[in-house]
């Protein structure tokens, strides 16, 4: 072998031991070094993807619009009349808000945020949000949609974040059986390896052997664990399957998780 | 030729960027077109042993970053069985291993046979995403290889393959501006000890 290679093998397997051997905090390190570099390039990307992406709906959705318009002048005369009884039940609404007082009950502060990139990764199921430490968010924060639980943050970075989605199989969250009969039935709610497509499903594990859920129950988090807070909805049963020692059920996230653009990240 | 090196070092930094705006096609069993991987096999086909280490090291390190997933969190009591993760590093491994497999070819690709080349590119990137989805398998304690896995794999890996002739050409336009031959040292080293044998009979 030629001494420069000889050389440049040392030096590489020298490089290789010391990335092997870095600790946890150490990687954070170099990650949160290199999204700040790639970050500019990352935001002014995106941008630019959404505008040339709603350039291209404007033209695809113009012949479809005209058609659409005529329907909605026939449709204009018929939700006129609705409004007036609208217009009554808002007031109603409006006098319940402030009753139940809900800003100063709920103990979270929401940061809404908007997906950016969707699995950049091989084989983890995250997504990139445009909200980062810059915002207050921080790792291991939940990330929640309107329909239920969406993950948690993996890597705050400063203007953005990666999220790690319910639908990754390292994403853990303790789960409880709504409407079981008074009997409280929990599990490990986690993704599952090696899924593809739009309809992912979930794993809820360690039932007990003789569980009595059934198909169509509601799951939520049990609020134990530091990481999620209670009752947050993560899907519905779809089939359960008993083992020797314990069960186990599949479960059909709430979140659509193609159709997902804006989430919420409780900050507090 | 250290100008062709700086170029091929700024280009995999353009591909790492330009990685991050190609997404899965979720139709395609949520394959890919891996075009750091690409510029990487590409770039290896054309450097000595030395540079193409350098080459490993360098997208290893960045696809590491760009990937590894933070540890689980939580009280240790209520997650009591985390999912084990990969290890900060081992795409170094894998990428070096690629390399090495894409100098077996070189001879070919300096007599202008670019075309195994290119093919190569689909049979690496194939074998790297084979081995680290069995590594996945292994670290986390369970063997799970579902169908669908497999055609992600090979669609990926074709899909990156069709792209390596845009490298090369890319590659083969660097090359002449910075007045860099591809050269293979073995070939050369032989050739002067047969024309050496020749001159000493």
């Amino acid at each position: 072998m030629k001494p420069l290679n000889l050389i440049t093998l040392i030096l590489f397997l020298c490089g290789l031991a010391w990335s092997l051997t870095r600790s946890d905090a150490g990687v954070r390190k170099i990650q949160s070094a290199y999204f700040t570099v790639i970050s500019p390039f990352v935001n002014s990307g995106s941008a630019m993807e959404t505008k040339i992406r709603s350039f291209n709906d404007e033209i695809v959705h113009s012949d479809e619009l005209s058609a659409k318009l005529q329907l909605a002048e026939t449709e204009l005369v018929k939700l006129r009349t609705e409004i007036t009884h609208l217009r009554k039940l808002e007031q109603e609404n409006i006098q319940m808000r402030a009753a139940l007082d809900f800003q100063q009950r709920t103990p979270f502060s929401v940061t809404a945020a908007k997906i950016i990139r969707r699995k950049p990764s091989n084989w983890w199921e995250t997504a990139q949000i445009d909200r980062g430490s810059d915002h207050g968010i921080s790792a291991q924060h939940p990330v929640i949609a309107a329909e239920g639980l969406v993950g948690k943050v993996d890597r705050p970075d400063d203007e953005s974040s990666t999220v790690i989605l319910l639908t990754d199989e390292a994403c853990q969250v303790s789960a409880k059986v709504e409407g079981n009969g008074g009997v409280q039935e929990v599990g490990i709610l986690s993704g599952q390896r090696a899924q593809n497509g739009d309809n992912p499903m979930l794993r809820l594990q360690y039932l007990s052997r003789n569980t009595n859920v059934k198909k169509g129950q509601k799951v939520v988090t049990t609020g134990r664990g530091d990481l999620f807070p209670e009752g947050v909805v993560l899907g519905t049963i779809v089939s359960v399957e008993r083992g020797a020692i314990n069960a186990e059920a599949q479960v059909k996230p709430a979140v659509d998780f193609a159709a997902l653009h804006t989430v919420f990240v409780l900050t507090q | 030729m250290i100008r062709y090196h700086i170029s091929i070092f700024i280009l995999v930094l353009l591909a790492c960027i330009f990685q991050q705006f190609l997404p899965a096609v979720t139709g395609w069993y949520d394959a890919k077109i891996y075009i750091l991987p690409l510029t990487f096999l590409c770039c290896a086909v054309t450097v000595g042993f030395s540079p193409m280490l350098g080459l490993a090291f360098l997208c290893g390190f960045i696809w590491d970053a760009q990937n590894t997933l933070s540890p689980a969190g939580g009280d240790p009591t209520v997650y009591d069985h985390p999912v084990d993760q990969m290890r900060f590093g081992y795409s170094i491994i894998l990428y070096a291993v690629m390399g090495v497999l894409m100098q077996g070819v070189q001879p070919l690709f300096r007599k202008g046979v670019w075309q195994l080349s290119a093919a190569l590119t689909g049979v690496a990137t194939f074998f790297y995403l084979l081995s680290e989805y069995l590594l996945i398998n292994i670290i986390r304690g369970d063997y799970y290889f579902p169908a669908s896995i497999f055609q992600q794999m090979w669609i990926s890996a074709l899909l990156t393959m069709l792209c390596s002739p845009l490298l090369f050409f890319i590659l083969f336009k660097l090359a002449r501006w910075f007045d860099h031959t591809i050269r293979y040292d073995g070939l050369k080293r032989r050739y002067f000890k047969f024309k050496s044998l020749e001159e000493e009979s």
